[in-house]
């Protein structure tokens, strides 16, 4: 397995009425897609909000390559290279598309280096430099997707959080966000994944996570866990066999 | 009868500018906030203390004295912002902020009984009371100002908000909060600059308006109310809108004065009644106010 670029040991969080995860322990390898999975409940969307610091873990540490997050704010987060797409669309509708790149590139005092970011994005998606004038709300949910793809890579991060990103697409365009997801991959990405379609979310992905009731359950590589008899059942209709790595 | 019409219409959108000056701070915090100051007519009258205390016992211009005013009332509008409104979060927080904010009228109302008294002032300059003859007209002076100011002050609050990075900001977070966080901005110091922005602005209103009418410590009540009704209806959170809606409202009850004085404000509410039978939304609802 490659380096962690990402570390949680013992995560406890949240929301006032009790704890939702409740000692979560895994790592993120760099350069690789680690895609959580699990029912609904499960914590996964809390995890996120734990890791991009909208929502304080009460226990544990989370870790960005050695560097401990917990306790920093979602603008010092941010400025780690730590970016999240959230599961609800987050475009500013009203304003263009071109406007919504360029806050991704809000915390960057350099105007030239901002240019230059969104000329890198406009490259790496450029549908999304076609759509650039229009205005982000007139855009359908899957091409919205992709605008908050490039928006998170502004900043070149080195991690970036995708929860849910096929929440609401058809599956002719989760391909193709799911497909985005890769190039961001291939282009050096490090991605944390939460899906509730966890059979297209673990093909994609080098490692699986799969949690219940706040707790990690299983990990192992995305084939792995897909091909868990257990994890079949529990959350992919029982169609897949063979064996697997518990966590 | 055309003539004292036509009068009547230029007095209407002179005094909207004044009201303009007074009504944009209000949606301004609405846009950013989601909450209705309710203190934000007699922060109007504090404005209006300000230039009355700087000009009666300093002799300070009242335009110079602007350039005192202004930042006071922004320091002003951040510490309430810090004190009350910062504090307020949850389901309740709309509901909440409107009872906050009322009682933080209720201390500012009660300070400025302590310090000027219950008598009815006005502030005074050489165009308060002075007037220029256009086409057989007599225009005062101070009217003029403000409308022209009112513009000014729009133009300004519109190249903030579209062409500075503070601007972008305030918008971002006017239209998605948690993804305005998500993309590095500063939520929380976003909101206490836009409450301190919309209290900054006034102390231009309170001035215009201190030097328009003799107001008391107790005058901001009558105020929130037309101010109110003005953003709504020019479209909440509007800044355009507000100065569109200002213009319209103060025509419409300078227009009805001629026929029966005792209308003029049962006319003002109507028309706001009326106009959302139609529009709902006011002159630029809430899609045409994030698009403008």
């Amino acid at each position: 397995m490659s380096e962690a670029a990402l570390a949680l040991d013992g995560v406890v969080a949240g929301y006032g009425g009790g704890d939702v995860l409740r000692g979560v322990t895994f790592e993120v390898p760099a350069n690789q897609i680690t895609c959580v999975v699990g029912p609904n409940g499960a914590g996964k969307s809390t995890l996120m909000k734990a890791i991009s610091g909208l929502l304080k873990p009460r226990l544990g540490t989370v870790t960005l390559n050695g560097e401990k997050l917990i306790g920093k704010s979602p603008r010092q987060i941010l400025k780690l290279g730590v970016v999240q797409v959230p599961q609800n669309h987050s475009l500013f509708k009203d304003m263009t598309v071109r406007e919504n790149i360029d806050l991704g590139g809000y915390i960057l005092s350099d105007r030239a280096q901002v240019a230059k970011r969104i000329d890198a994005v406009f490259d790496l998606f450029p549908q999304v430099r076609d759509w650039a004038g229009q205005r982000a709300g007139e855009l359908s949910g899957g091409q919205q997707r992709l605008v908050e793809f490039a928006r998170a890579l502004m900043l070149d991060p080195a991690l970036i959080l995708l929860d849910e990103p096929s929440m609401g697409l058809s599956p002719l365009v989760l391909r193709s966000v799911l497909d985005a997801a890769r190039q961001m991959n291939a282009n050096g990405a490090t991605i944390l994944l939460v899906e509730q379609n966890a059979r297209a979310g673990l093909k994609l992905s080098h490692r699986g996570v799969v949690m219940e009731n706040g707790v990690v359950r299983l990990t192992g590589t995305g084939t792995e866990v897909l091909n868990h008899p257990e994890i079949g059942e529990l959350y992919l209709g029982g169609a897949v066999k063979n064996g697997a790595q518990p966590g | 009868m055309a003539r004292e019409l036509i009068h009547a219409i230029v007095d209407g959108i002179l005094t909207g500018g004044v009201y303009a000056l007074m009504a944009v701070g209000l949606t301004l915090i609405f846009g950013v906030l989601d909450i209705i100051n309710i203190a934000q007519g007699v922060l109007v009258i504090l404005g209006a203390y300000l230039s009355y205390s700087l000009s009666t016992r300093a002799h300070i211009d009242l335009f110079t004295g602007l350039l005192i005013t202004i930042p006071v009332m922004f320091i002003i509008g951040v510490v309430i912002h810090w004190a009350f409104i910062r504090r307020l979060r949850g389901t309740e927080r709309t509901s909440m902020t409107l009872l906050v904010t009322y009682a933080v009228a209720l201390i500012i109302e009660g300070v400025l009984y302590k310090v000027y008294g219950a008598d009815d002032v006005q502030l005074q300059a050489s165009y308060t009371t002075s007037s220029v003859h256009i086409f057989g007209f007599y225009l005062p002076w101070i009217f003029i100002y403000g409308f022209i100011v009112a513009v000014c002050l729009v133009v300004a609050l519109y190249l903030l908000l579209y062409r500075t990075r503070l601007g972008r900001s305030v918008r971002a977070t006017m239209q998605d909060e948690n993804a305005a966080r998500l993309v590095g901005i500063e939520v929380n110091r976003v909101a206490a600059l836009t409450f301190g922005i919309g209290v900054a602005v006034t102390a231009v209103g309170g001035m215009f308006f201190g030097a328009t009418n003799a107001f008391n410590p107790n005058s901001g009540y009558d105020l929130i109310s037309r101010l109110l009704a003005i953003i709504i209806l020019g479209g909440l959170g509007s800044i355009g809108g507000a100065l569109a809606a200002s213009v319209f409202m103060l025509t419409l009850e300078s227009v009805v004065t001629i026929w029966q004085p005792t209308w003029a404000i049962a006319v003002f509410y109507a028309a706001l009644v009326l106009v959302l039978l139609i529009r709902p939304t006011g002159f630029l609802g809430r899609k045409a106010v994030r698009a403008q």
